[in-house]
Order: structure tokens, then sequence, then C-alpha cells
């Protein structure tokens, strides 16, 4: 049995795709947010450490992030200096704990030393498909001497 | 108790192609003017200024489109490139200078239109700049996409089996 509405003042109308149940907005139309997560310096040396010059490979770099699709790393290295960096993820429960000891490492690679764009870098976590990982830990190294690398995390939902 | 005979059922498995495509689903405009350039690399906004970004606060964007037009009947060649760059929570940049994320040229005329489509999303600032070696109006505008990223899925049933009676 078809529903109907009262389309208007005079008009009775089944429910159809042409002839859809008004709707009323409530509230405006609000854009999608990204959010800094993060705005960090750190003197990258031989060791490879996290953004914030952890070594202890437990703790994350970043935290609560189940709610971004993906995070943008946009960062200046002080000279053109190639950085390797390690990207890892994990899951926690409800009480914020991760599942588990270790990582999943989602990327490993370097930014290469580049004499078109000799300071700022970029990469995408993941680079193709979707996180909403809980946690994140980005470690950064270089082969030889130290870099300068001031970074911003980006959360994208 | 003999073992149930099993019926003859048809099964369909499922070849899958997956094409991935973006989708916006929210469309801002960040700048709208024209420019006169000239031969030298001008901000939209006029400025030669390398500091000056052309829009801020473009953080939550995934890509931008500039598109324009340029005025003029004699051919030249109109060159343009983009800058992108990150600040930290005061809006301050992260460090001196600029990205590159690309440059092109088009002559004007035949081209008149353009559109450079900048993919490099979430910078949250951004500079784009024009030069022709005679002088030259540009109309442009700057709007920039929320989207995501989805994938289209074909199903192929390319094959068809048949499940045979098994082994009593």
């Amino acid at each position: 049995m078809p529903v109907r509405f009262l389309k208007n003042a005079s008009e009775i109308a089944d429910v159809s795709m042409e002839s859809p149940l008004p709707v009323r907005q409530q509230g405006a139309i609000t854009t999608r947010p990204a959010d800094t997560l993060l705005v960090a310096t750190l003197t990258v040396d031989t060791t490879a450490r996290d953004l914030l010059g952890s070594t202890a490979a437990e703790l994350p770099t970043l935290d609560n992030c189940g709610q971004y699709r993906k995070l943008v790393w946009l960062a200046h290295r002080a000279s053109n200096t190639a950085i390797n960096y390690t990207i890892r993820a994990r899951a926690t429960d409800l009480a914020g704990t991760p599942l588990s000891s270790g990582w999943q490492t989602l990327a490993s690679g370097t930014f290469a030393a580049d004499a078109a764009n000799p300071n700022w870098v970029r990469l995408d976590i993941p680079a193709t498909g979707d996180g909403y990982y809980d946690q994140y830990r980005i470690e950064v190294s270089v082969a030889s001497g130290t870099v300068v690398l001031t970074s911003k995390i980006v959360g994208v939902r | 108790m003999g073992a149930a005979v099993l019926t003859t059922l048809e099964v369909r498995e499922a070849a899958v192609c997956q094409q991935r495509y973006y989708e916006p689903y929210f469309v801002a405009v960040l700048w709208e003017g024209r420019t006169r350039c000239d031969s030298l690399w001008r901000n939209l906004t006029g400025d030669i200024v390398p500091l000056l970004p052309i829009v801020r606060g473009a953080t939550p964007y995934d890509r931008l489109y500039w598109t324009g037009y340029a005025l003029g009947n004699a051919p030249v060649n109109v060159n343009m490139r983009v800058w992108a760059r990150a600040v930290d929570l005061n809006g301050v940049p992260l460090g001196s200078s600029w990205r590159a994320i690309g440059q092109a040229t088009i002559q004007t005329p035949p081209l008149r239109w353009f559109r450079v489509e900048i993919p490099e999303g979430h910078w949250d600032e951004y500079r784009l700049e024009v030069r022709s070696a005679t002088p030259r109006l540009v109309y442009s505008r700057l709007i920039a996409s929320q989207g995501y990223w989805k994938e289209w899925t074909r199903c192929l049933y390319a094959f068809s089996k048949t499940l045979r009676r098994l082994p009593m």
C-alpha cells in the first residue's frame, strides 16, 4: 500500500523517487573540518625516533585518531637532507589500550633530497584507502648528520 | 540413515574490478578576481612579495581548482605556478619559502580559458602566480572541494559453476 502525503495545499501524492517526503534541514550545513593534531619541531639524527623525540617503540606519536580517515603529514626541513621515515599504526580497545603490543607498519621510505622542493615535504597516511587507526607512531632518522624538521599533522575526517 | 543427497546448486564467482574515483560533496569559492600580469611573477592579487599567500585557512580542502580566462588577441604565453605551505597553530609558516606544487603554460589565444587542478590539498596557504611577456588581464576563480575517494565496484559474473554431488 503506497504511503501518501499532502504535497501541497490541495494535492495528496504517493511517496516516490520523483515525489519524496518533504524534509526540513536542522541547522546549517557544516564543512568537514580537518584538525591540526600535532605541530612539533625535532632535530633528526641517525637514531630512529618519533616526531616527539621518543625512542620508546611502544609510545604513540598520536592517539585518539580513530575518527580520522587519513592523516596528512606536512613538514619543513631546514636543509635539503634525505630523511627516512616509518609510519606505524594500531588499534586500541574501548579503554584506549592497544589491542596488543607492537605496530602495523603502514609505510616506510625516504623524503629524498629534492632540488625542486628542498625544504617542504608531504606524506598522506595511509597513501591510499582509509586509515581510522587509533594510534600512530611516526619515526624519522637521517643517514648521517642532523636536520631540523618541523612537522604538522592534519587529521582529515 | 543414509547421507543426504545434495541437489545440484548453481553458484557464481564474481570477477571484481574496482575503480577509484573522487566524489566531492562540498565546494567553496576561495577567491575571485582579476590580475594584471606582466613579465614578473605576480600573485593573483598582483603582488610580487613572495611571502604573501592568495588564500589562507585552506586546511580542510582536499583539492583546489583554479579556473580562469585571459584577455587579449595577440598570442602570448601565460605562465602559471602554484605554491603551498603549512602554518603552525599561531598561523606562522613552519619554515621559509614554499613548496612547489607545479606549473603550467597556456598560449592565449587559442586558449583563453584554463583550468588548473591542484591535487595536493590540506596545505594551509597557497600562492598562485602568473606572468606573461605581454601584459594581460587574467580573470581567476579559485574553488576548493572536500570529498571522498570511493571505489566503484563492477562485478562481472564471468564464470558459472555447478556444484557436483558429493561422494557418498
